[in-house]
């Protein structure tokens, strides 16, 4: 019997690998419930009644974008307001994946894991956010996209704060279209298109090969090219808008010349295009205030030596975030160093971002080298008045064809010089075909607007 | 109105899993103190070299070995030589295989041969006297045995009436969510029961405690509050399962009381058991997956939960055959056709639970570790085998680790479990307000998660915790047991419990495949039902005290024979 029993530690051993395995996934329950609990298919936030409680959402001024009275959820009086802001709140569904009412929903409902969601009504209370957009930028922005779809986004480079972040086509979320699934004109209306959506950059591009040129290739600085409008790289030809006559770097630039871009894509090679593209945050996500981006594309390992002149002005098979421009902008305005981008300032009156540095995208006379270009292609080629009278603005645009027929998505990516309004930005017009004249005016009605607010005169 | 009614049903909340715990611990409690210490039963005394040998338990191996119970250090003892066993007639000597025999006031014996106070064991060179353990002799004088102590157990009607109110509880609560008298029923039912089959147990059979039936009522009455608002239907069925379990409780109790009528049995039991699973392989419908239902008009019924119960029937034996049949063949066989036959009804789980079941039972008997790695690195084998030759298989698990790839596909339930258990919290959601009722197979497979859901997460540990407490009781009372036999089919059927509940529950949490056994006493399932209350009377019956009340009559030859000798 003694032996019996001393075997029978065995037993024991089994037991405490049972209890071991309930603390585990009491462990792991009570670490990752909260993340759990807001999963959209959850039934007890999704259905009707998810927000019934949920606190409220302001903008950085204190505007109430969505509360609930009476178990219902209300958004803000203005229909132009909810619809421009439709893609940061969200709706009362969890259909658009990076707005806050589906990502925080569990915050917003005041979650813990005490008492999980099985709270009384009259001992729930919401947890009010505050996010970092202005109200008076995203009319702007939703106006200026008009009937395009397309994306908007801009923030301040230095602290990080989106103050305005548009996606159209848009609802209404008080008063959702009933067609919504079936109507064309909605369709992609639950993306984000500035974070979840990703375009072929166009001559947009140009900012990363020229990175890199000004790096990796001796004396590019002094090299010229006589652009007659085409030219064989590799085997085919490479095109350019119109001929552009000598061009240095600078000059190539601010007329995006495609061959002088394209012959420098092939000299750098397949290794060095790649390396720096992933440096300025290409095939990877950005990652902030729990959402993750899409990613944006830079592969080339089946090109061949056309097609990589190609990808270095931004064509052939390279895609892009607004989001991931608009960083490289201000990683330009910045010094080569992004500070990385946020929309949520508080949480139940809780500071819940601070400013952070996001990896170095280049060095600090790279940077300051293609300042001073992007600021000489508004001067010599757009206009400093056109893109703005009241912002010193440096930009750059792009043209991206996405079809045989010449049709284009239109590009502007830039910043401002003002201290008092340091703004970095991202527009992206799908099927805009001309970035000069559909792009830029757009980005004007937005950075004049924030003029207005944030300039000292 | 609403939100005072809201705030009751949030107390009530509160208060389930706390007077679960009560019940709970007051249970255990009550098991640890009323067990008995380990005293002497009688003594075996070497007048030659005056050394006395206590006999504690109801069956010694006695030999040279060093772990032997009563340890002869004498070089011609053999190692193993003889088993002492006492038996409601009296106590026995067998003789097991040993090199120079067993005599009996000098008569050679076979077999086992009853011993009577007074007489005079000779094994190898060495000579014991029989003696009652307190014999005022000198001998005894140097031996401290301590006199037995009654404690004070915790009264059995306080923790049933406990288990009534927490019935109480879930159904007022069950009611106030969703405004149904529906479950009521059930629970006055389920409470009448209990307290009848309290009455039957303690005047009829007249055993003293009845901590473990509770703690086995308190689970099966939870589950069946648990699946009552949900469907009624159901949870009458789990009722009349639990009338049977109890039944089927009561009569192995019965059954088990004279262990060598168990190893009569044992060869006719594995017959029935094999044949009953080839009549599910041959006639069975497949339900979920796995053909292991027979079903006849009405009642669907699965051989393979009373398998788990001839297993342990066949597996465990008392010591003395233990010690003269050292070879495990027919058990390895019997455990063999049976897996084999799982795993024709694709039965993975099933399967699963016999193969730790086999590992603990020939370890219990052997203690050779060496027996047990060679079987697990068979089973790799067997495993790798079938994977290869039968790569869909593998399919069914390929979400194990990995449920959030495949939240819409082979993760749907284990994601909704998650998802759903971080909605309840500590206290749930309420009864009927959870969503994981919509989940299928969530009163059996997920039961775990739809108890974390409406009832809490503390509730649902409570629960896992207690079966996982049977496991430590049954092992508490091995060296206390009446046979080899109890304490071997306690341990094994412990464990079994607690492979079983493992499996369920960290099926769905992810932690192990999901292979879709019940939970002991708490899923929906009523032939899990009747099976876990049979498992369950193996843990009772190792308990000395379940059979103490029959013993009180003393055994006519446990009486000296020759009183002059003292």
């Amino acid at each position: 019997m003694r032996k019996i029993n001393s075997r029978s530690f065995m037993i024991l051993l089994m037991t405490l690998a049972f209890f071991a395995g309930l603390t585990y996934h009491t462990v792991n329950l009570v670490l990752h419930a909260s993340q759990w609990v807001a999963e959209p298919t959850n039934s007890h936030l999704t259905d009707v009644d998810g927000l019934e409680f949920a606190g409220k959402i302001f903008d950085r001024n204190g505007v109430v974008l969505a509360q609930s009275i009476d178990k219902q959820r209300v958004y803000n009086d203005d229909e132009e307001i909810r619809r421009a802001c439709l893609h940061i709140v969200g709706d009362n569904s969890v259909n658009i994946a990076t707005a806050v009412q589906t990502v925080y929903r569990s915050e917003l409902t005041k979650y813990n894991f005490t008492f999980g969601l099985g709270l009384p009504d009259i001992l729930k209370k919401g947890n009010n956010m505050t996010l970092t957009i202005d109200t008076r930028l995203q009319r702007a922005a939703l106006r200026a996209l008009g009937d395009y779809k397309g994306a908007m986004l801009f923030y301040n480079y230095k602290t990080g704060e989106i103050l305005c972040m548009v996606s159209t086509p848009t609802y209404d979320p008080q008063d959702v279209p009933e067609d919504i699934e079936t109507n064309e004109l909605y369709d992609g209306a639950y993306l984000n298109r500035a974070l979840s959506a990703s375009y072929p950059p166009g001559s947009t591009f140009k900012l990363v090969t020229a990175a890199a040129a000004l790096k990796e290739v001796p004396g590019i600085e002094n090299s010229t090219y006589d652009c007659h409008g085409a030219d064989y790289v590799g085997d085919k030809q490479v095109t350019c808008y119109e001929a552009n006559g000598i061009v240095d770097i600078k000059e190539a630039l601010a007329q995006s010349c495609n061959i002088f871009f394209a012959k420098l894509a092939v000299a750098l090679g397949k290794d060095k295009m790649t390396s720096y593209a992933e440096q300025m945050g290409f095939n990877s996500r950005w990652s902030f205030d729990g959402i993750t981006t899409s990613s944006s594309r830079y592969d080339v390992t089946q090109a061949d030596e056309n097609e990589l002149g190609w990808s270095g002005v931004g064509q052939y098979t390279v895609l892009e975030t607004p989001v991931n421009m608009a960083i490289i902008s201000a990683a330009i305005a910045n010094g080569g160093t992004p500070v990385m981008p946020y929309f949520i300032s508080t949480i139940d009156g809780k500071q819940k971002n601070k400013t952070t540095l996001g990896n170095r995208m280049m060095e600090k006379d790279i940077a300051d080298k293609l300042y001073e270009m992007m600021d000489y292609t508004v001067y010599s080629n757009y206009g400093k008045s056109y893109v703005s009278e009241k912002l010193d603005v440096c930009a750059k645009t792009g043209t991206a064809e996405v079809s045989s027929d010449g049709l284009a998505h239109a590009w502007v990516t830039g910043f401002c010089k003002d201290e008092d309004c340091p703004i970095a930005f991202a527009a992206v017009v799908e099927y805009g075909n001309y970035a000069y004249s559909v792009a830029i005016p757009m980005v004007r009605q937005v950075l004049d607007t924030a003029a207005d607010i944030y300039k000292k005169y | 109105m609403s939100d005072t009614i809201a705030m009751i049903n949030l107390v009530l909340r509160i208060a389930t899993p706390a007077v679960m715990l009560i019940s709970v611990v007051l249970c255990f409690l009550s098991l640890s103190f009323g067990r008995r210490d380990e005293h002497a039963l009688i003594a075996l005394d070497d007048e030659d070299n005056n050394i006395r040998y206590p006999v504690l338990f109801w069956e010694n191996t006695l030999g040279r070995s060093r772990n032997s119970d009563i340890r002869v250090p004498d070089a011609t003892v053999s190692r193993d030589h003889a088993v002492l066993l006492r038996r409601e007639e009296g106590w026995f000597i067998t003789d097991t295989d040993s090199k120079s025999g067993v005599f009996v006031n000098g008569e050679k014996t076979q077999g086992r041969h009853p011993v009577f106070v007074g007489d005079r064991i000779k094994v190898g060179m060495t000579t014991l006297t029989l003696r009652r353990a307190d014999d005022p002799t000198e001998a005894n004088q140097r031996l401290k045995v301590s006199p037995p102590k009654q404690r004070n157990t915790v009264s059995c009607s306080l923790i049933l009436t406990i288990i009534t109110i927490l019935i109480g509880i879930l159904s007022a609560e069950g009611l106030l969510c969703s405004g149904s008298f529906s479950a009521l029923p059930h629970a006055v039912i389920f409470c009448v029961l209990m307290w009848l089959f309290y009455t039957i147990s303690v005047r009829l059979f007249q055993r003293r405690s009845f901590e473990l039936e509770a703690l086995a009522l308190m689970l099966s009455g939870t589950g069946i509050m648990l699946n009552a608002f949900h469907d009624q239907k159901q949870a009458y069925m789990q009722l009349i399962a639990l009338v049977l379990g109890i039944m089927v409780y009561c009569f192995m109790l019965w059954f088990m009381e004279i262990p060598d009528r168990v190893m009569k049995w044992r060869i006719i039991i594995a017959i029935l058991a094999i044949g009953a699973l080839l009549l599910t392989l041959a006639i069975g419908k497949s339900l979920n997956g796995a053909k292991n239902w027979i079903i006849i008009g009405p009642i669907s019924v699965q051989p393979s939960e009373f398998a788990k119960i001839a297993l342990i029937f066949v597996g465990a034996s008392t010591l003395d055959y233990l010690q003269t049949r050292k070879n495990l063949f027919g058990f390895i066989l019997f455990i063999g056709v049976c897996i084999g036959i799982f795993f024709l009804m694709s039965d993975f789980g099933t399967a699963l639970i016999f193969f730790v079941t086999f590992l603990v039972i020939s370890f219990m008997r052997s203690g050779d570790f060496k027996t047990v790695i060679l079987a697990i690195a068979a089973a790799l084998l067997g495993v790798f085998l079938i994977l290869t030759f039968k790569p869909y298989i593998a399919e069914r698990f390929q979400a194990w680790t990995h449920v959030w790839e495949f939240a819409d596909s082979a993760g749907y339930q284990q994601v909704r479990t998650f998802i759903y258990s971080a909605s309840g919290g500590l206290f749930g959601v309420g009864l009927t307000r959870g969503y994981l009722q919509y989940v299928f197979a969530s009163e059996s497979d997920l039961v775990f998660g739809l108890a974390s859901e409406e009832m809490g997460l503390i509730t649902a540990l409570l629960m896992s915790i207690t079966i996982g407490g049977f496991m430590i009781y049954a092992r508490a009372v091995t060296t206390r047991s009446r046979s080899a036999f109890y304490s071997i089919a306690a341990c094994t059927s412990g464990g079994l419990l607690v492979c079983q509940a493992a499996l369920n529950i960290f099926g769905v949490t992810d932690i192990l495949p999901l292979t879709g056994v019940t939970l002991p006493f708490v899923s929906y399932g009523g032939t899990s039902m009747i099976a876990c209350w049979g498992l369950l009377s193996f843990i009772k019956a190792a308990d000395e005290r379940t059979y103490s009340q029959k013993k009180a009559k003393i055994p006519a030859n446990a009486l000296p024979r020759d009183p002059v000798k003292q």
